[in-house]
């Protein structure tokens, strides 16, 4: 460093790809709180490095997650305005402050009245924290909901795809001399869904299994990436592009986090 | 036919504008431009399709709650959202626990990409794939560990097996090269 700036520009990246070690934060950290001309150079780092995230195979989250942050959002904005419409109904609430007690008729209303006060705030100090205790209950409930609905939207596609009569059923088995395992496929392609079924063993440290529709025209469309880490079994059902006339599924063995088009051997393969 | 002003898409910016002022339509679009993207980086980081569901919620309901705090003139909007969505999947995966709430203003993220369109985005796919590939195949997989897995030097050499500097100079190098070619990305793309 000189003068307290980094030296070379890839400072920053690697600063940003958290490649450096703690003892090495401290330095640019401090530096970087006060030097305007490196804050802005570190803002660019951010913007390359976060570019790398365009080599991530390409995967779309299911519907439901909308359906779930559409529902949050819809809850949130009703919690607070039914909460703040109970807080106006909260005796006390509103301040309004007393004038001064006058001769000894002002000082008997003020010892009637400072005991009625103190009620008031005790009462309004439990309402406020039985409104609290109720809202983080309506939260946690909110949740349980939205996973129930996850499932049952899931369960609903499952039962789509099971008594659909254009369902196809691709039995998957083992190429020779590969790792032991067996799997089934169910795929629609009207829905554009595909269910996966079966077991086979964890992969190697740095290797995930992906699932792959082989189309009959055109290259291979990744239907899944996945890691049997700590079990052997795996279910799971994604959405691809609808409309394909698939000619096969394979599964592959890929690196970590797997790939864009296929690179690594077939493991399980079954033909239409 | 030329597209009306009304015909066009609304700006990130824009959007951004709308959920301040509590739009539900606009949050919903602009998680229709960059949910594909940011799924894509956290089921790569966390290969758990329903960790990554979950932060990806969390995180345009982050932008829902704190939309007044991004200016999106002193940053680009989806730069923001994958720093964010990186910082959250990493700390998953190592079990950390970030300061989720200090993020907005915090992490300024300068990106000269026009990312608004689909289109743009894959052409940014296609342009850092095609740089990332051009990388040795060493250099590749310690920037892959280092962005995607959130590993220190020491950390990628203890995966590897290689010296630590050996690594070092890798991985600077692997910078250099990607920074040179996304620079060029950039002078086409303005």
């Amino acid at each position: 460093m000189t003068n307290g700036h980094p030296t070379r520009e890839e400072d920053f990246d690697l600063y940003v790809l958290g490649a450096l070690e703690c003892d090495e934060k401290p330095a640019i950290e401090s530096h970087l709180a006060s030097c305007a001309d490196c804050a802005r150079k570190l803002a660019s780092a951010r913007g390359r490095v976060a570019a790398i995230s365009f080599a991530a195979p390409r995967v779309e989250p299911s519907a439901t997650v909308k359906d779930r942050l559409l529902r949050q959002v819809r809850a949130e904005s009703q919690v607070p305005s039914r909460a703040a419409s109970e807080s106006a109904k909260v005796p006390g609430r509103e301040f309004a402050p007393p004038g001064p007690p006058r001769g000894i008729a002002g000082r008997w209303f003020f010892a009637i009245l400072a005991p009625a006060c103190i009620a008031l705030l005790i009462a309004t100090i439990i309402l406020w924290r039985e409104n609290d205790r109720l809202t983080k209950q309506l939260a946690d409930l909110g949740v349980s909901v939205d996973k129930t609905q996850k499932q049952l939207a899931d369960a609903q596609m499952m039962i789509h795809l099971y008594t659909a009569k254009d369902t196809i059923k691709v039995a998957l088995a083992p190429k020779p001399g590969m790792i032991k395992g067996d799997g089934e496929v169910m795929y629609n392609g009207k829905m554009g869904l595909l269910m996966y079924d079966g077991w086979i063993a964890p992969p190697p440290d740095d290797k995930s299994y992906q699932l792959w529709v082989v189309p009959m025209e055109g290259s291979p469309i990744s239907a899944g990436v996945f890691n049997p880490a700590t079990s052997d079994t795996a279910h799971w059902m994604s959405k691809v592009p609808e409309g394909i006339a698939p000619k096969m599924f394979a599964i592959t063995l890929e690196p970590a986090g797997g790939m864009p088009q296929p690179t690594g051997p077939m493991v399980l393969v079954g033909g239409t | 036919m030329s597209k009306t002003g009304a015909d066009l898409p609304a700006t990130d910016a824009a959007l951004v504008h709308k959920i301040t002022q509590r739009d539900e339509a606009a949050l919903a679009a602009l998680y229709d431009r960059y949910a594909g993207m940011l799924s894509s980086v956290l089921n790569r980081i966390l290969r758990d399709t329903q960790a990554a569901e979950e932060i990806l919620q969390d995180i345009f309901y982050q932008l829902w709650c704190g939309a007044s705090r991004f200016d999106p003139a002193r940053g680009s909007l989806p730069g923001w959202l994958l720093v964010i969505a990186r910082n959250r999947a990493i700390s998953r995966l190592r079990c950390h626990n970030p300061a989720a709430g200090e993020e907005i203003v915090e992490n300024t993220v300068v990106m000269p990409f026009d990312l608004e369109s689909s289109a743009a985005q894959q052409q940014l796919l296609a342009r850092v794939k095609g740089a990332l590939e051009s990388l040795p195949k060493e250099q590749r997989a310690a920037v892959e560990l280092a962005y995607f897995e959130g590993m220190t030097h020491s950390e990628i050499a203890e995966r590897t097996g290689d010296p630590l500097g050996t690594v070092k100079t890798r991985l600077r190098s692997a910078i250099e090269t990607l920074k040179r070619n996304l620079q060029s990305t950039m002078s086409q793309n303005t």
